[in-house]
């Protein structure tokens, strides 16, 4: 398909997060974000003069702050700076990074700084979710962003036991990756033996979907820095280039339920994989990408959505989970920072994926780092009505 | 036996009725067990505001069942360990409305740990065995100085402070000529330090004296860092402001043509759908635009109002009203439901009579779910709740 | 890949008090089907539409992912969209940058808001403010304005009549302007004798509530004549942001606004404003703003903007002929309205308003109390 030539590279030379937690009494929102702001200008070795153009977003109903940048300069450093802010729901992070990669690609501005955020504890979060639906009909309806629908649907298709027990063990991984993250909320500790039993008493939330699935509500906030080629080379030893993305949303509903399989719409996942892995030559993703950071709202969804993601058939992303290929040591590693599972400020949730998938290109990872080398990397958003951003990171220019 | 923190398991239960806040008891009527391995079980009763706590064998007849190991349990309870991943993690388990144990958050004060009371002859040594350690040097910069201690009673004692370049040295006995001496029994001393009774009121009353450089005197709050008694450390802590606050800005929502039609439609126990020109598809509740075509729909159709029901989302964790406080009570069923006259996914979301709930057979494919209808409310408005509900055609 | 952009079609509903018979989905889809006519584009994934940029508040639609429920009408079902989340003049430049990064080629802009929704928007722009301090004080865009208005007034030498001067001539403006806010023709009598909203801010000074949605269609270079015999172009972008509190700024300084006209004089070869433009379109949502930013963009010299009023200065440089903000236009918005009268006149479609020969456009839109964070966009025929 017909796909421009970029105007220019860009890439990512600063990452900055705050831990993520479910107590920052001890910060106020522009300090947060601060935090995550300092951490990446000294990753990149920068200060706010070299920057000119900062990207910000979070999802406001949360804290209800009307305008958040607007206070926030306090912490972005955005006095006397371009200043731009995007918010599409769970999305935003990512869509500050395709927004990031835009501006700077465009020629308009050389540094940007991405800033995303959310103080959750500092709101409701249910009820900011709720609030995303219609208001005179779904809002009285959902239940915030907690629905038993994938979990149903993958049972159904691989039946209860296979089913569960691989959506356990998604968990399992994840938590044992989050164990090795120190940004990451939740680490529980979980060993392979407590799988049956987590199974047999994990609160059910609704539907199949237990507790121990479900993301976290976290306050956090993470940063970026991404320059032009030619800034990104001079500023840096190890840009990480960012190739391309792409941004699919859907209607208003969610009607995406697999009842009728004649009629099941295609997932914006695999619609996105499929463009940007076309329009960028990828034709075997499971072989080409070293590593997955996929925003996974639940281990339900973790599990179904690498069939999508990595255009697999069948039962081969069951297979991916049971013989822990997606483990830091396995063939495809997925979410090696622990994920959303771990920590979810929602805000910036989005933007921690491509940012985390950076560290992993260039192996600052720390102790959550995957031990080969890592030069291909996919990072994917989700939020609204299952919408997906796509982006796809590289080691090395020349792709 | 005291568990990892300090506090009993025993010690949680056995203050709960001084703990109790009634107001937080309005409207629970339910009794809860708690059973923590190696400990006991007990049964906590609320009824009418009142509360009862004891330990039973028999947990039978409670809501819900709390079971969790006794370092957790207690580590929740006093706060330093953190609820929701107990939870989440599996080390605290409800067997039963895991919803109704959240009520019982609100029935009860925090227990804190009680603050270990020395005797005042402990106090004294403590307070003057750390004197030279809470020393401040910034405060000190060009002082030469004595300062003398004369503590009276039978706990008290004798010491002096000298302070010289930047450096503090505290010795047993009184020297002869300090520059500044406080003379004060042991009792005062204690409760001064710990901040009961202020230095004022013991001057004034004539229960302390100072004698030498009234200037001096003033200084010796910077001089020294305040006195913490032992275990009081970890509660020094900045104490962190939070600002609670509800938002609530009124809102009048239109409701527009398609909307609009639709909402009416309900009050005359209709259920509307519009149709896309080009697709066909229907949508219920109707939308301006068919996304998929993007062209605007005009065409209306009456379906349902039977049909049968594709899915059942079954929540058994209602999130509460942010603005009331409410939760609807779980398990209930949110239903999606293919009304007649609609095909594919064309779904239509609504609630499942609450009793009703275990009976309601999903459909896949082409098997039909359990055919159901809607139950109108007796005063329509134009609104979801114009529907109370879906039941099974029976 | 080229330094301007092409905006090939727009589409508006009229500026109204009151929008309550429709949803917002409805308001923008009257913009959606006339672009869609105008220009023949569609939605295809490779000749199409596959990014849209849209802007609403989620704070005044009440709405969390405020875009979430427009979705299907801005077209952007298994499609781009990414909502600016600030005037939305913003999003024009952020289109802007989606095409010359090369990531796109047609990107569709579609902004709504509605003031009226909320029951007062001074409660919602209150929510601005930080928790602890500005909010419980009271702050909010009008009286942070009120602020600006008093110290403006003293720097300026501008005085209650030049004001009543500001107000009486954006109604005569806006009057022939089928689109905008229908309000009655104010004397200069109804402005001096109009009751204080926010002390020196009367309510006639001050922007009426207003429910507004449009779209535009941008595109690159080199297909713009697909869509368009007549494109105009985006030549010059510059955004920036000043400092939160108010303590901290001088709310006279046109601050922000130096440095975005910076930013987009210096894209667009911008050398002497008085000259270079054609049309001014400021987004003076109170009426002492109009001749502060005239200031601030460079038509009148520091402290003169009473003078420059008295000069004749906002016909003689064709200032908010579309009667500007303060006619009326939705906080969210006002920076497009004024793109828009930009475009209609370097098309030759300003009916009334129509200055010939109009070459060259300057748009102005603001984000928070007091001017807080300022947009300047350019266009040229």
């Amino acid at each position: 398909m017909a796909h421009r030539k970029k105007n220019r590279n860009v890439g990512v030379i600063g990452v900055g997060q705050t831990k993520h937690s479910s107590h920052r009494e001890d910060v106020t929102q522009p300090e947060m974000v601060h935090e995550a702001v300092r951490e990446a200008l000294e990753d990149a070795g920068l200060t706010m003069k070299d920057v000119d153009c900062i990207v910000h977003g979070n999802m406001e109903l949360f804290e209800m702050i009307h305008q958040p940048d607007l206070w926030h300069e306090l912490g972005t450093g955005a006095y006397g700076k371009n200043a731009f802010r995007l918010t599409t729901g769970g999305t935003t992070g990512a869509t500050l990074f395709c927004a990031g990669d835009n501006l700077v690609a465009s020629g308009m501005y050389d540094v940007a700084l991405v800033i995303g955020f959310e103080k959750l504890q500092e709101g409701h979060t249910t009820g900011g979710i709720t609030n995303m639906a219609d208001p005179l009909w779904f809002r009285s309806l959902q239940t915030g962003a907690l629905t038993g629908t994938c979990a149903y649907d993958v049972i159904q298709e691989f039946g209860e036991e296979r089913a569960t027990r691989a959506a356990m063990m998604y968990r399992i991984i994840m938590d044992q990756n989050a164990c090795l993250n120190p940004k990451a909320h939740r680490a529980f500790g979980l060993e392979w033996d407590q799988m049956d039993h987590l199974i047999k008493t994990s609160a059910k939330l609704i539907g199949e979907l237990k507790i121990i699935d479900m993301c976290s509500q976290s306050d956090g906030a993470c940063a970026v820095i991404m320059a032009c080629e030619e800034k990104a080379k001079a500023l840096s030893d190890k840009p990480v280039w960012v190739r391309d993305h792409i941004t699919v949303h859907r209607e208003e509903t969610i009607n995406i339920l697999g009842y009728d399989q004649a009629t099941k719409e295609k997932m914006t996942h695999r619609f996105a994989a499929e463009q940007l892995f076309k329009r960028n030559g990828i034709t075997n993703p499971v072989e080409y990408f070293d590593v997955f950071e996929m925003y996974d709202p639940s281990s339900w969804w973790g599990v179904d959505w690498m069939r999508e993601f990595f255009l697999l058939e069948g039962d081969e992303h069951l297979k991916l989970v049971e013989e822990k290929e997606i483990a830091i040591e396995g063939k495809i590693p997925v979410n090696p920072s622990g994920g959303v599972i771990a920590s979810n400020p929602i805000g910036a949730t989005a933007l921690v994926r491509p940012a985390e998938a950076c560290l992993q290109v260039r192996g600052d990872a720390g102790a959550h780092q995957i031990p080969r080398p890592v030069n291909h990397a996919l990072a994917s958003g989700f939020g609204g009505t299952l919408w997906t951003v796509l982006i796809l990171l590289e080691k090395e220019l020349g792709w | 036996m005291s568990e990892k923190f300090g506090v009993k398991v025993e010690d949680i239960f056995n203050t709960m009725q001084e703990r109790f806040r009634p107001e937080g008891a309005a409207g629970v009527d339910a009794s809860f067990g708690y059973d923590i391995p190696g400990r006991g079980k007990w049964r906590l009763t609320v009824k009418d505001g009142t509360m009862k706590i004891e330990q039973a064998d028999d947990l039978s007849g409670c809501v819900a069942v709390t079971r969790a190991d006794p370092d957790t349990f207690v580590g929740v309870n006093i706060g330093k360990v953190d609820g929701t991943a107990a939870f989440t993690s599996g080390k605290i388990s409800v067997e039963g409305d895991v919803g109704a144990v959240s009520t019982t958050f609100k029935l009860f004060k925090r227990f804190t740990p009680p603050k270990k009371e020395l005797t005042v002859g402990e106090y004294i040594l403590d307070m003057f065995g750390t004197l030279e350690a809470r020393f401040q040097p910034q405060a000190a910069e060009g002082l030469d100085i004595t300062i003398g201690y004369d503590i009276g009673g039978r706990e008290g004692g004798r010491w002096t402070a000298k302070i010289k370049d930047g450096k503090c040295t505290v010795k047993e006995g009184l020297a002869l000529s300090p520059n500044l001496t406080m003379i004060v029994k042991a009792k005062d001393w204690v409760d001064l330090m710990l901040g009961k009774v202020d230095a004022m009121t013991l001057l004034s009353t004539g229960r302390a004296k100072v004698e030498g450089d009234m200037n001096l005197a003033v200084k010796l709050g910077e001089l020294f860092a305040k006195y913490k008694a032992p275990g009081e450390e970890a509660e020094e802590e900045q104490e962190l402001l939070v600002l609670k606050k509800v938002i609530s800005v009124g809102q009048r929502f239109a409701t527009g043509p398609v909307m609009g039609k639709y909402l009416n439609g309900l009050k005359e126990k209709k259920i509307l759908a519009n149709k896309c020109p080009e697709c066909g598809r229907t949508q219920v509740p109707p939308r301006e635009i068919c996304a998929v075509c993007r062209v605007r729909c005009e065409e209306w159709v009456e379906v349902g109002p039977k049909g049968n029901v594709r899915l059942v989302d079954t929540a058994y964790y209602a999130s509460p009203d942010p603005l009331t406080g409410e939760t609807r009570e779980t398990p209930y069923g949110l239903c999606y439901i293919l009304l007649d006259g609609c095909k594919g996914q064309e779904v239509f979301a609504h609630f499942i009579r609450d009793d009703q709930l275990d009976r309601i057979e999903m459909g896949w494919n082409e098997k039909k779910g359990t055919i159901v209808r809607p139950v109108w409310a007796e005063k329509r408005t134009g609104r979801v709740s114009d529907i109370k509900y879906f039941e099974i055609d029976e | 890949m080229g330094n301007r952009v092409a905006i090939c079609a727009m589409a508006q509903i009229k500026n109204e008090p009151n929008i309550w018979y429709q949803r917002f989905q409805g308001m923008l889809l009257d913009c959606l089907e006339p672009i869609l006519q105008q220009t023949g584009v569609t939605f295809d994934m490779d000749k199409g539409i596959r990014n849209i940029v849209t802007c609403s508040d989620d704070v005044f639609d009440a709405r969390t992912i405020s875009d979430d429920g427009m979705t299907d009408v801005v077209g952007a079902h298994y499609r781009g969209e990414e909502k600016i989340a600030q005037d939305g003049l913003n999003g024009l430049g952020y289109a802007m940058a989606c095409i010359l990064s090369g990531h796109d080629e047609v990107v569709l802009f579609m902004g709504h808001c509605k003031e009226s929704q909320p029951e007062s928007r001074n409660m919602c722009t209150n929510l601005a403010y930080d928790p602890f301090f500005c909010r419980p004080v009271g702050m909010d865009f009008l009286n942070v304005n009120a602020f600006q208005a008093r110290a403006y007034m003293d720097k300026a030498g501008l005085t209650d009549e030049h004001l009543a001067e500001v107000v009486v001539r954006s109604r005569k403006n806006a009057a022939k302007n089928p689109y905008a806010r229908e309000n009655k023709e104010a004397t200069k009598e109804d402005v001096l004798n109009s009751p204080f909203l926010s002390d020196p801010i009367r309510e006639l000074h001050a922007y009426p509530v207003t429910d507004w949605a449009a779209g535009m269609l941008l595109c690159c270079e080199e297909r713009a004549r697909e869509f368009t015999d007549y494109p105009v172009w985006i030549t010059g972008f510059g955004n920036c942001m000043d400092r939160y509190f108010v303590g901290d700024r001088d709310l006279t300084s046109n601050f922000s606004l130096k440095k975005a006209c910076e930013k987009a004089y210096g894209m667009a070869g911008i050398k002497d404003p008085k000259r270079d433009f054609d049309i001014v379109e400021l987004n003076d949502a109170y009426a002492h703003q109009l001749p502060m930013l005239a200031e601030g963009i460079g038509l009148a010299g520091e402290g003169q903007g009473g003078k420059w009023i008295e000069s004749g200065g906002m016909d003689k440089h064709h200032v908010n002929l579309s009667g500007g903000m303060l006619n009326g236009n939705p906080i969210m918005l006002g920076g497009i309205a004024r793109a828009v009268e930009g475009y209609l006149q370097l098309r030759g479609e300003a009916g009334e308003r129509q200055v010939d020969g109009a070459r060259r456009a300057l748009a102005h839109g603001t984000t928070g109390g007091a001017c807080q964070h300022q947009t300047i966009l350019i266009l040229e025929k």
